[in-house]
């Protein structure tokens, strides 16, 4: 180890880690604060100049510091908005609302049959002898999510929700877009790597090279999520395969709410599933035979072995997989701004059908220039997303004894 | 030996792989095939024109080569990402060997810092970036891209960098320092060495950062034609009502399958470099 001490040691630390340190500085803590400050101003295309008389403006903003000339211009100088936490009430404020929360509990009743089949599922996998089987379990607990869905009118209350305002609107259609890609992804990434893991299919090494093609052109996303948009027009190829085989004259998919939607999850699966199919592969291949085996002894069905023994061993990898692209799917820019540019639109001044968090967030950043409004909406997005860092550290952490 | 599936299993497996194939490299194959038809022809393809290459033609290449400005993008960008790939090794390789080999006060909440900061997203710093790199006079330049890239990547790099030289034994450095090697002679000739393969794939990861990027390429260079980076150059390529789209079909061929081999080629590599590094707390 290294044994000095004092200055010395100080200033060789400084000198491996100062030009990391000043650059994250520069570039990533100081746009925290900045967005903190603008988020309590009024900053926008109308006013979008520093006033740099002003103490605030002068450490703050990087125009005021007299590096080059000051910004001048038309419009008016931006002034901290009356009460300050404006921004977040106009963000915020039809969220906390009794109709808005009434929504979403609506929304999130459909999830109490599925976390009570967890539960029960739990409680029975302690017993040596289960009365019931997990499969069956689980499907209850989905029958009955479905028959809650059908209860509370689940479309309708999405729709409601849709429609309080455009904060709320944009992340809960997020939300929704996170909810189907990640599982489905999951599950076609699950089969295809129990397929590939299988022995007795020849070809393999072939079909794993085929299979890694996305993620080795995930590199450039933007460009392939364009010729997916291109699948997608109207003219586009899915629709001269239909009228070539079947004759019909397909739709225009990606002016289709629900159209637009499926085109982009499809697509995002295409993204995301080499990524999910190694980390499943990896685990499947550090499963010892032999349970397989004795598994096999003891007569246990397919089923059996993949509910008692696959699933479980898988669980470790899986998890922190899991939650690591529910956090990169919430924050997916690329993908739907290349097919849909966040269309099809709902109305006038309104953020579109696909237009998620990010998506939505580079629009106003970039064509309607609401710096203020944006900063209170970095905020509020870097503590939702801090909090799922958090959380996915605890799950790395936690699973992390499985392999030790 | 597990039992032998049935026949009927079996072909279904076959059947799902093949599917699945087709699913994962048509995207790609479309591409090869539209970037060799003229433009308006990909609207009226037959069955046998959308899976084959039926019809052939060179002139969406020679467009995008000789008449377009996808030379300038490409050049623009690779001095981009190159300068940004040099950059953050640089700075990242020896913070990750101090975070790695030394200890001191605020190491371990200094790591987990970083991983705070890492959730802020690079588009919501959009702004501040475009205000100092104004205020800097780099508002425009490769330089300010270069700028935001690198510090975008430092983080990750630093953190996939640490991981790795904590899996090599200290035994060699010790080993060099008995013999009187100081920290800096045993980063740079005991430890870098070592890390081939982590730097190798940290390196690519940063060189992607600044090639692949959209938005800030896009925002902080609003210049013309010329200076334009590629990922921005080829959307406003395809999103163009009077430019064919095999023009721009023949421009992502050129790019993406350099780079799509270059990732199968070294993905073995590339596995075993982010599990031997990655995030190990």
């Amino acid at each position: 180890m290294i044994n000095w001490s004092g200055r010395r040691k100080s200033l060789m630390i400084l000198l491996f880690i100062g030009p990391m340190l000043l650059g994250l500085l520069v570039f990533n803590v100081y746009p925290i604060f900045f967005s903190t400050y603008i988020s309590f101003t009024n900053r926008n295309q109308f006013r979008p100049y520093p006033d740099c008389t002003e103490v605030a403006n002068k450490i703050i903003e990087p125009t005021c510091w007299g590096l080059t000339k000051a910004p001048t211009g038309l419009g008016q100088p931006f002034r901290i908005r009356e009460p300050f936490y404006a921004n977040y009430t106009d963000l915020l404020g039809q969220f906390f609302t009794g109709p808005s929360l009434l929504n979403l509990l609506r929304i999130l009743a459909v999830l109490v049959p599925i976390i009570i089949a967890a539960q029960v599922d739990k409680r029975l996998g302690r017993q040596l002898v289960r009365p019931v089987s997990s499969g069956v379990v689980w499907l209850a607990g989905i029958v009955g999510a479905i028959a809650v869905a059908l209860l509370v009118n689940l479309g309708g209350a999405y729709y409601t929700l849709l429609n309080a305002g455009d904060f709320v609107g944009v992340i809960v259609q997020t939300v929704l877009y996170v909810v189907l890609r990640v599982p489905l992804t999951l599950v076609f990434a699950m089969v295809l790597a129990l397929v590939l893991n299988s022995d007795f299919i020849k070809g393999r090494a072939i079909f794993r090279v085929l299979l890694f093609v996305p993620w080795a052109a995930s590199s450039l996303a933007i460009l392939i999520a364009l010729i997916w948009q291109f699948f997608f027009r109207e003219q586009g190829t899915i629709n001269q395969f239909l009228s070539a085989v079947f004759g019909i004259k397909g739709p225009t998919w990606l002016n289709m709410e629900w159209g637009a939607m499926s085109a982009i999850v499809l697509a995002d699966i295409w993204f995301s599933y080499p990524f999910m199919m190694i980390i499943i592969l990896g685990a499947l291949q550090s499963i010892p035979g032999e349970q397989y085996e004795a598994a096999e002894i003891d007569g246990a069905s397919w089923w059996q072995q993949f509910s008692s023994i696959t699933l479980p061993l898988l669980r470790p990898a899986i998890l922190p997989a899991i939650v690591l692209t529910s956090i990169s799917a919430f924050q997916m820019f690329g993908t739907a701004f290349a097919m849909t540019a966040g269309g099809p639109i709902k109305g006038a001044g309104k953020p579109g059908f696909t237009e998620f968090v990010m998506v939505y967030a580079f629009k106003q950043i970039t064509q309607t220039q609401a710096y203020g409004r944006m900063g209170a909406f970095a905020v509020i997005i870097f503590i939702l997303l801090f909090a799922a860092t958090l959380y996915s550290l605890r799950v790395t952490r936690i699973t992390k004894g499985a392999y030790e | 030996m597990k039992r032998r599936p049935s026949p009927v299993i079996l072909a279904l497996q076959y059947l799902l792989l093949i599917a699945a194939a087709i699913f994962a490299f048509y995207p790609v194959w479309f591409a090869i095939l539209a970037s060799g038809r003229l433009g308006s022809r990909l609207y009226s393809l037959n069955l046998a024109g959308m899976l084959l290459p039926i019809e052939w033609t060179f002139e969406n290449y020679r467009v995008m080569l000789f008449d377009r400005p996808f030379l300038t993008w490409l050049t623009n960008s690779l001095i981009v990402a190159a300068i940004t790939m040099g950059s953050s090794m640089l700075f990242a390789t020896s913070a990750a060997f101090a975070f790695s080999r030394f200890r001191f006060k605020g190491r371990e909440l200094g790591l987990i810092f970083f991983l705070a900061l890492q959730a802020f997203p690079g588009i919501l710093s959009l702004i501040p970036v475009a205000q100092l790199l104004s205020a800097l006079g780099l508002y425009g330049s490769k330089l300010g891209l270069v700028f935001a890239y690198t510090t975008g990547t430092l983080i990750f790099c630093t953190w996939n960098l640490k991981g790795y030289f904590d899996t090599i034994p200290i035994d060699l450095e010790e080993a060099g320092m008995i013999d009187g090697a100081g920290p800096i002679q045993s980063f740079l000739l005991i430890a870098l060495p070592l890390a081939r393969p982590a730097l190798a794939v940290t390196a690519l990861f940063a060189f992607l950062a600044g090639w692949s990027d959209f938005v800030f390429a896009s925002v902080l260079v609003p210049a013309p034609d010329s200076a334009k980076m590629l990922v921005p150059g080829m959307y406003s390529l395809a999103n163009s009502m009077s430019v064919p789209w095999g023009y721009f079909a023949a421009g992502a061929v050129m790019i993406i399958i350099p780079v799509s081999a270059l990732f199968l080629y070294l993905q073995r590599f590339f596995e075993s470099g982010l599990t031997l590094g990655g995030v190990k707390g």
